[in-house]
């Protein structure tokens, strides 16, 4: 009978400490970095919305642990729920969100929206599109030509232009 | 349940994804406005020399400026 009782304490000793190890999460801590400098570095947010290869997501405290590859697209950061969002246009890259809420981004290029040119863009997206169309097919010019058009077709639609 | 990842067409070329992004990287670098971009200009730059060992003897030292010649056995 004592070993029964025991038993059961040590039992809900372990549910409890496995109840106060997963704290909930009252910000999202993000780090996001570049190359050259560290944008932010355990900075308490609301939300990241990040530009996935599957697709946009948007992480916030206590979002199951993911990893994703990213996509040339726009980073919002929401420092404070119902604050005007913090955009940045980034390359690529990845995105590791944590168990405590930790969330790693890291990409090799990240520019505020205000210093994309409009006009630098689309030139840059019409001398892809007829590079595409002269190269070979399956060629490397042919996949440069089709980066590019696709960065600056992104570019684009972040500063509001319609190129197609 | 995710989709099943497609092919993209730099993967069909031989391309990596380091290439791949570090291009992307150099478009975005270039279509931004003036102050930026002679700050951002230098960061799509980098050279390295690269010598190919055979048995014990180094080869010849080739210099390394584009992402595309990187790990490739001169």
């Amino acid at each position: 009978m004592l070993s029964r009782t025991l038993a059961r304490k040590v039992l809900s000793r372990s549910v409890a400490a496995r109840a106060l190890s997963s704290e909930a999460a009252e910000a999202v801590t993000l780090n996001f970095s570049v190359p050259y400098e560290s944008i932010y570095n355990g900075a308490s947010v609301f939300s990241v919305s990040i530009p996935g290869t599957e697709g946009e997501y948007g992480v916030t405290p206590n979002h199951v642990p993911y990893v994703a590859q990213l996509k040339p697209g726009v980073l919002q950061i929401v420092h404070e729920e119902g604050s005007e969002d913090e955009k940045y246009f980034v390359a690529g890259g990845y995105a590791m969100t944590h168990e405590n809420s930790v969330t790693d981004i890291m990409c090799p290029e990240a520019v505020k929206l205000d210093d994309i040119d409009p006009s630098a863009v689309t030139s840059q997206f019409e001398a892809a599109k007829s590079a595409y169309a002269s190269a070979s097919a399956g060629s490397v010019e042919q996949a440069e030509a089709q980066i590019d058009m696709e960065v600056n077709k992104a570019m684009g639609m972040a500063i509001g232009l319609n190129l197609a | 349940m995710s989709p099943a990842p497609q092919t993209t067409i730099w993967r069909i070329a031989g391309m990596t994804y380091l290439q791949y992004v570090n291009r992307a990287a150099g478009s975005v670098r270039s279509a931004v406005k003036e102050p930026m971009k002679s700050k951002l200009a230098a960061h799509g730059e980098f050279s390295y020399s690269a010598a190919a060992w055979n048995a014990g003897v180094q080869g010849a030292k080739t210099e390394v400026t584009v992402l595309g010649a990187a790990g490739k056995a001169t």
